[in-house]
């Protein structure tokens, strides 16, 4: 259990982007209580969910904002772009609609973050197979020309969600550790936290109890 | 796993947006008030920039237009302002309100799970507060009637 202020040494932030029903709010569901949630609704504006990773022996917190896909949505939720860490651009193999609005996605993803930002698309639903309408190699040459991770994956199965979820931070630990990534400067989604968690830290920091839940 | 979803409502409902944000959005509304006719989505954008603002004034604001919207938008944009509608008045605190307002999402949407946050998250703070008899005998009647007919407009339109 938590009992420390911090039990993790960083903060990023995620933002999850793309086309409304390719399975994002499902993605994140995956990723932060490992199940499938069928017959999810429409997201009303933006959902969040947290979950502790752990990468080259660093404890990591990942905030994750899941944008709705929907068009009335897209203005207002460009605000949750600003000081993203990393963003997973999700398009639905069987629609291959979804697939072409990437450009439109990418652009605004690409003028509203950071050069740092870790940028991974992801095919989602790689679970149907027989209604695949955009191929492996496409995305994958896609990606290539525009620098982005890439990966098809399944909410539904599980297959390759902690990967995409993974590897981004990796790549973002990475920039930090070669000294691209600057911590000092604005918006760059990472907030490190100073007490590390092998620390004696017992009462250490002043604002903790904010992060103790008091239920 | 009860914690955990209350915690990450509480950050949605926490949440706020800078005045720059809000002034992008009240410029668009007021151009199209000025020249007459407010489109609904122009309309829904700077309600919901204002449910979100640090100041008690703007998020009243907010919650008014939402309002409006609930008369006449479409029923898609009826949904999603019964759920800000939810959040502002918690944020004025007026959970009653907020209450009334999720529970009425949650007829059009017995299952959405983020309705189903929102109202334990209002729940748990009422229960914090000691209010949970009032909103029972207060003025619960008043609003229901109102958000019954939204409904069932609502689920006309689907």
């Amino acid at each position: 259990m938590t009992s420390g202020p911090y039990n993790y040494s960083y903060i990023f932030k995620y933002i999850i982007i793309g086309d409304m029903g390719v399975g994002k709010s499902c993605l994140l569901h995956q990723f932060t209580e490992k199940k499938f949630m069928a017959d999810c609704p429409h997201t009303i504006g933006v959902e969040f969910g947290t979950r502790i990773i752990e990468v080259s022996g660093q404890k990591i917190k990942l905030q994750i904002w899941d944008t709705a896909g929907q068009e009335r949505f897209r203005a207002v939720t460009r605000s949750y772009y600003r000081g993203a860490a990393g963003a997973l651009m999700v398009y639905d193999i069987t629609r291959r609609s979804t697939y072409n609005h990437l450009s439109s996605w990418l652009t605004d993803a690409r003028n509203l973050t950071n050069p740092n930002t870790v940028i991974f698309l992801i095919g989602n639903k790689s679970d149907l197979e027989a209604q695949r309408d955009v191929t492996y190699e496409e995305a994958k040459q896609f990606a290539e020309e525009n620098g982005l991770l890439f990966l098809e994956a399944s909410a539904k199965t599980g297959e390759h969600v902690e990967e995409a979820f993974l590897d981004t931070a990796r790549k973002i630990y990475q920039n930090i550790l070669d000294g691209s990534l600057d911590l000092n400067a604005a918006e760059t989604g990472v907030q490190h936290k100073p007490s590390a968690p092998d620390s004696n830290q017992a009462n250490l920091e002043p604002g903790g109890g904010k992060d103790s839940c008091s239920c | 796993m009860y914690r955990n979803e209350t915690a990450k409502m509480e950050e949605i409902v926490n949440e706020t947006i800078s005045v720059e944000e809000i002034k992008k959005f009240e410029r668009a509304y007021n151009s199209e008030l000025a020249r007459g006719k407010v489109n609904s989505r122009t309309q829904f954008e700077y309600a919901w920039c204002l449910v979100r603002s640090p100041y008690t004034n703007d998020i009243k604001k907010g919650t008014v237009l939402m309002e409006q919207l609930l008369q006449g938008g479409n029923p898609q944009i009826q949904r999603d302002c019964l759920f800000y509608l939810g959040v502002g008045h918690f944020r004025l605190k007026d959970y009653t309100k907020a209450l009334q307002f999720v529970k009425g999402l949650l007829q059009i949407e017995p299952n959405n799970h983020q309705a189903k946050e929102l109202e334990v998250v209002i729940k748990k703070k009422m229960n914090k507060d000691g209010l949970v008899g009032m909103a029972v005998i207060g003025g619960a009647a008043v609003v229901i009637g109102g958000l019954v007919a939204a409904g069932m407009a609502i689920s006309k339109g689907k």
